[in-house]
């Protein structure tokens, strides 16, 4: 199923990002996963690692490439691993602003707050919930239980979590992140990589 | 009955990440304890302890450990369910973020009991910190010979514990959806006994698994230490021991608070320093996915499995959520549907079908355009999606939404007549202004 036209999850908003010009794996990133591997009986259960190592490597999204890496390196169709890709609501598949703002309007913090929080920041960036500002800097979500609602609302970005935010506070929350140099989606995926590998260094095996 | 710590006992002592600190307070004792017993025997402490799961379910944990333990040939597996994803609940984050030596206690002793030798700890892919303690633990627990080969000199006990990040998706703590998940798949669930096999006969690559949540193996190494008759002195007759409780929502002081089973309700309220904002209005219980209950329903209400269900709601995960006159139980309950619609796997019709037209009836109301059929029309779907769909996340959308119209009527009457909300414009959570096309493709 090895099928180049296929477009459905190309980027729809265009350039296809520097880091991987020959669409592999960094060494290390192999590394990473040769570890990973042997926590498992069979390759396919790295799977969901393998693509937030990709999501990593790949500067936050999966890419055509990025797909079609992981499943040369874990021997099994491109399809295939599409197919469990999109149905995971933390791959992306189109580049993300810069920090990514997941706001949390389930029960607790919708009835807390949330939905003023969502407004105040669509006015403040000049965005709707699912964009991105022109400038590539913000990109504003709506999400689910984020299973902190003691804090409600809270709001997500990436590997850092704000609690008690209010429509009031929520520009406290952007000042600090625009003083801070992460970019989301790749430094979230690069921190749940971390969490998979037992401490020390990945140990490489020679195929 | 009342407040009782015990698995949260040692949440504030500082530093209590660390082995050591967590050793000074009695850690790892009941690993050592149950390492001079025979495996059958620790599973003997367990069934005494009647100890159920605390994922939801509350099925005895002791029936599943002795299912894996009587296979004597394959591997088995070791799973901890640390999705966590039912909205209002958030025991287990603080578990693992504070506790995780705890867990990883228990996971060993499970490990023990049941004759296994490797064990994933599946925790959701936003719990990043939660999950960076849980790598912490194991790395010590791996140093200090808890983890690995010929645990504490024990050269017939090996086990090797992982972690396994999820990517978001709320079924994936579905057991069968996580172990799809665990194995490289689309988080969807597997057929069920008795039409498939148990878990503790072939779950995960087929080979017999035992599956409980964060909460339930936190209670082991207690257990062990002190033996299961003392557990079970506490709690009522057939809901024994403590049950960590998240209140949130509209009281003074939200959080975890860990109880005897059979506390009356209102006291957890008033541990929580009571209603907020207005009068009661309602409290869900046990996560999104139980009924809601009515301010006059809750008095009389105790906090265990049986007392919550006779009050014809569920104990459920122990997300408690608490509402106060401001809330319009209508858009509440349309965001309730908007995150099942949104959480359905698709695997089977009607839930995936049936919960995008809850939620696009209930939109419907709060835009303004319901109509009087409205209603029967709700609880029709609801009656398609319960007891047909393929796992239970269908049911735990349905009855919601159910106890919702039978508790609160007359605010669907009057949102449908007046087109507005009874509350007011000042309701919570406010009246939607636009539909999110993002969150839900309706295709
Ligand atoms: C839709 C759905 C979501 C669930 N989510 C969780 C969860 O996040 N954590 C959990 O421990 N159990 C969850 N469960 C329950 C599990 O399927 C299973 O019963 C539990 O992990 C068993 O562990 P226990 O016996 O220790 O409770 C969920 C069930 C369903 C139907
Ligand atoms: S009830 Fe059906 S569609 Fe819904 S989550 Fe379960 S299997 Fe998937
Ligand atoms: S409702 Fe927002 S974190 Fe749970």
């Amino acid at each position: 199923m090895d099928n180049e036209n296929s477009n459905s999850i190309t980027p729809e908003t265009g350039e296809r990002t520097s880091c991987k010009s020959e669409g592999r794996f960094s060494p290390n990133a192999i590394a990473e996963l040769d570890e990973i591997i042997t926590h498992y009986p069979n390759k396919k259960a790295a799977m969901l690692p393998a693509l937030w190592i990709a999501q990593r490597e790949y500067g936050g999204y999966l890419t055509r490439e990025a797909i079609r890496e992981v499943a040369r390196l874990l021997g099994r169709p491109k399809a295939e691993v599409e197919g469990v890709a999109t149905f995971y609501s933390m791959y992306n598949f189109k580049p993300k602003g810069k920090h990514h703002l997941e706001v949390c309007t389930c029960l607790t913090c919708g009835c807390v707050g949330a939905y003023g929080v969502v407004h105040k920041l669509e006015e403040m960036l000049g965005i709707h919930l699912g964009e991105t500002t022109s400038d590539g800097e913000f990109t504003l979500s709506e999400v689910e239980c984020l299973d902190w609602c003691e804090a409600g609302t809270v709001i997500q970005v990436g590997n850092k979590y704000f609690g008690h935010v209010t429509k009031d506070n929520v520009e406290m929350v952007l000042e600090q992140l625009r003083e801070s140099d992460d970019h989301t989606s790749p430094s979230l995926a690069d921190d749940i990589v971390k969490i998979l590998l037992p401490k020390g260094e990945p140990k490489s095996k020679v195929e | 009955m009342a407040e009782l710590k015990l698995l949260l006992k040692y949440r504030d002592v500082p530093g209590i990440e660390n082995i050591d600190v967590w050793e000074s307070c009695g850690g790892y004792e009941g690993l050592k304890k149950a390492l001079t017993m025979e495996r059958s025997a620790v599973i003997d402490e367990m069934k005494i302890s009647a100890v159920r799961g605390r994922g939801g379910a509350g099925f005895p944990a002791w029936i599943k450990w002795s299912g894996v333990l009587k296979h004597t040939d394959a591997p088995h597996y070791l799973i901890c369910n640390g999705d966590e994803g039912e909205p209002g609940t958030f025991k287990d984050r603080e578990l693992m973020l504070k506790l995780a030596h705890q867990l990883v206690e228990g996971m060993i002793i499970a490990a023990y009991a049941t004759n296994t030798d490797k064990g994933y700890v599946y925790i959701r892919g936003e719990f990043v910190e939660p999950a960076k303690s849980v790598r912490k633990a194991i790395d010590q627990a791996y140093a200090k010979g808890y983890l690995g080969r010929g645990i504490l000199g024990r050269e017939d006990f090996n086990f090797d514990l992982y972690i396994h990040m999820g990517a978001g998706s709320y079924e994936c703590g579905e057991e069968t959806a996580l172990m799809s998940s665990l194995m490289g798949e689309r988080g969807q669930p597997r057929l069920k006994f008795p039409h498939g096999a148990l878990p503790v006969d072939a779950g995960v690559w087929d080979s017999p698994t035992l599956i409980n949540n964060v909460e339930t193996y936190s209670c082991a190494p207690h257990i062990l230490r002190n033996g299961g008759a003392w557990y079970a002195s506490m709690g009522t007759e057939r809901s024994k021991g403590t049950k960590i409780i998240s209140v949130s929502g509209h009281v003074k002081k939200p959080g975890n608070y860990e109880i005897e089973l059979g506390t009356p309700l209102m006291e957890v309220l008033d541990l929580a320093g009571g209603v907020i904002g207005g009068k009661l209005k309602a409290i869900i219980p046990g996560g999104s996915s139980v009924p809601i209950l009515p301010a006059e329903k809750c008095v009389g209400v105790n906090m265990d499995y049986e007392s919550c269900q006779a009050a014809g709601t569920m104990l459920g995960s122990g997300g408690f959520m608490v509402f106060n006159e401001k809330t319009d139980i209508v858009i509440l309950m349309r965001r309730t549907a908007e995150f099942y619609a949104h959480e359905s796997c698709g695997k089977c019709t009607p839930c995936r079908e049936g919960t995008r037209w809850m939620f696009k009836i209930l939109d419907r109301i709060v835009s303004g355009s319901g109509q009087p059929s409205d209603i029967d029309l709700l609880l029709n779907v609801c009656d398609q999606i319960d007891g047909r769909s393929y796992c239970p996340l269908g049911d735990a959308a349905a009855w919601p939404i159910r106890a919702g119209i039978k508790n609160f009527r007359e605010e669907f009457e009057y949102w449908i007549t007046h087109k507005k909300s009874p509350i007011g414009g000042d309701c919570v959570p406010p009246v939607p202004y636009r539909i999110n096309p993002a969150l839900i493709p309706l295709s």
